[in-house]
């Protein structure tokens, strides 16, 4: 078993570290391709001439295109993305501060997104063409077809702004500093709008997804040879159906993550939430490119990683996959 | 059931598709010009209010539109074409070409394409024709697979072999007996990305990246955030006009595979 996941971790990282790789030397061309000097691109609007020549020395812009490729390189892969423009402090320092915020609400979401997702699917495959069927498949269309940002202003305008049941912005209460328990009730109070926001994306694609991958194994031999053996019906549902079912499942949570992390990006501009997100929209604002490109490098990893990791989930559950 | 899904996106799309290409017909107001009245409640000078610096939030949706369709319509040409040419090579020639072909594809589908669009956009400045590039360069790999799945069956039919024999080469192969048996994929393809290049052109204005002189419903909403506690107005109709389409589309293009 130990030796199986090893071989499938390698493998599966030969297919990722060429990713990576390629996500840096884009950062790099994009910062190329920009109009006018790359070293004015990275200091900013309005730099010192002294500060415009460290970066020139930095970053090797007076040597050859090549030379200055594997400076960029050789910065990014050991988490030098550069000093931000605005607070002064190194890219990566700044990312780290943010980004348990963006976890939290991130991976929150994506549990509460899973398990309704897939409740939703499989009650969905289980009567498939029924009211209850074309209901749950009409409304993860809608879900699916609705902005998140516009969902998010949406919950805001319903529960913040005129029922005032939850708060509309921030991660905890602004004037009162908790601790222990009362402040974890109090961050899972301004969880609960964003956090709603973001799953309904996810949910509606896990929920589509696994409804099509669960009619089609409530179809196979092995569903009727459990059934003519007196399997009861949840049984063969979750015990025999779904095991095959879930592969479809892991792999859309796979693909999605990159679609999940854009959408927290603009959720977090909604509800004002501290993390990554927010950090994208100011460093866009503010024209701070160090902080863009290097949150920028810094996301597209994790999300490389994040499929990766859902790869290798599946090859274990599939042994037809691991080949 | 299925035909009802279809007759309601048409439905959708016909309504905002009317709405948006006759905007003159409906409304006088310009959707630029300020006004006096300021984040005014909709009433019947105002069927949907007015924003902060006294414009027409009704003019702004049926012509935001115009904004938000041209986007989506040209960037969903630009991925269907080249979805379609990749798919289409890659399925006929298999081997090699195929291998690289579907690497490069599947890197497409990890790196996270909305992440890609706002540091390129940021950088090399917004402006409609910079967005429809970005978009339709980013978003091919889905019609591509589709494509290439469906070409590698046709690929062993016996036209194509007999086409083969009587001396065609393969562009003319590719073009005149592969292409027209792929055309409803196609059709379907390019519902789903007109939705999908809509929706990602509003994720753009939304962090501040649209063109403020052609103000899309991305760009609308955006301004909307700003007065969410006070003019309510200002998310709500742009945000139906954008889901209304967005779910048309998909309706249509679910209705259509």
């Amino acid at each position: 078993m130990i030796s199986v996941v090893a071989r499938l971790l390698l493998r599966r990282a030969l297919l990722a570290v060429p990713l990576v790789f390629a996500v840096v030397a884009l950062t790099f061309f994009f910062i190329r391709l920009a109009p006018g000097d790359p070293a004015q691109i990275l200091a900013g609007d309005a730099p010192t001439p002294e500060f415009l020549a460290q970066i020139r020395a930095e970053y090797g812009l007076d040597q050859p295109v090549w030379t200055q490729f594997l400076a960029f390189l050789g910065k990014a892969v050991t988490g030098d993305f550069g000093t931000s423009l605005y607070t002064r402090q190194p890219v990566f320092t700044v990312i780290l501060e943010r980004f348990p915020a963006t976890v939290l609400m991130t991976g929150t979401a994506m549990v509460v997104a899973s398990i309704a997702g897939i409740l939703l699917g499989v009650a969905s495959a289980r009567r498939a063409g029924s009211h209850i069927d074309t209901l749950i498949s009409g409304a993860s269309l809608l879900g699916y077809s609705m902005p998140g940002f516009w969902v998010g202003q949406l919950l805001v305008l319903l529960f913040a702004v005129s029922l005032d049941w939850f708060p509309a912005t921030g991660m905890e209460a602004a004037r009162a500093t908790y601790t222990g328990w009362r402040h974890v009730e109090d961050v899972a109070w301004h969880m609960v709008l964003p956090v709603t926001t973001l799953s309904v994306f996810l949910l509606t694609m896990i929920a589509r997804f696994t409804r099509a991958a669960m009619i089609e194994a409530l179809d196979q031999d092995y569903v009727l040879v459990a059934e003519a053996k007196g399997a009861s019906r949840n049984r063969v549902l979750w015990h025999h159906a779904f095991r095959n079912a879930c592969v479809t499942t892991i792999t859309v949570i796979g693909l999605e993550f990159g679609a999940v992390l854009a959408g927290a990006v603009v959720v977090e501009i909604v509800f004002g939430w501290p993390g990554l997100g927010r950090l994208f929209y100011d460093a866009i604002y503010r024209r701070d490119f160090p902080l863009l490109t290097g949150a920028f490098m810094f996301s597209s990893t994790v999300v490389i990683l994040v499929n990766m990791v859902s790869d290798i989930a599946c090859a274990l559950l599939d042994p037809r996959i691991r080949r | 059931m299925r035909n009802t899904a279809t007759v309601i996106g048409a439905v959708l799309v016909a309504i905002v598709g009317i709405g948006v290409v006759c905007a003159p017909l409906f409304t006088s107001a310009d959707p630029l010009a300020l006004g006096p009245d300021r984040l005014l409640d909709p009433a019947w000078d105002h069927p949907f209010g007015t924003d902060d610096l006294g414009r027409d939030t009704f003019a702004r949706v049926l012509y935001g539109g115009r904004v938000s369709l041209v986007i989506g319509l040209f960037s969903a040409a630009l991925s269907v074409v080249l979805g379609m040419t990749v798919g289409m090579l890659a399925g006929f020639f298999g081997g090699a070409l195929d291998e690289g072909l579907m690497r490069i594809t599947e890197a497409f589908q990890i790196v996270p394409k909305l992440l890609v669009a706002v540091v390129v956009v940021a950088m090399i400045g917004s402006g409609l024709t910079n967005e429809v590039l970005v978009i339709g360069l980013l978003s091919w790999p889905g019609t591509a697979r589709v494509i290439r799945g469906r070409v590698q069956v046709i690929r062993h039919e016996e036209f194509i072999a007999a086409a083969e024999m009587s001396g065609a080469l393969w562009p003319r192969v590719l073009v005149r007996h592969v292409a027209p048996n792929v055309m409803s994929f196609l059709l379907v393809s390019a519902s789903l990305q007109v939705a999908s290049a809509i929706m990602s052109e509003s994720f753009l204005s939304f962090l501040g990246l649209g063109d403020p002189a052609h103000p899309s419903w991305g760009l609308l909403l955006q301004q909307g955030q700003l007065f969410l506690d006070e003019a309510w107005w200002l998310t709500t109709f742009p945000g139906i006009a954008l889901a209304a389409t967005i779910l048309g589309l998909n309706l249509l293009g679910d209705g259509l595979r």
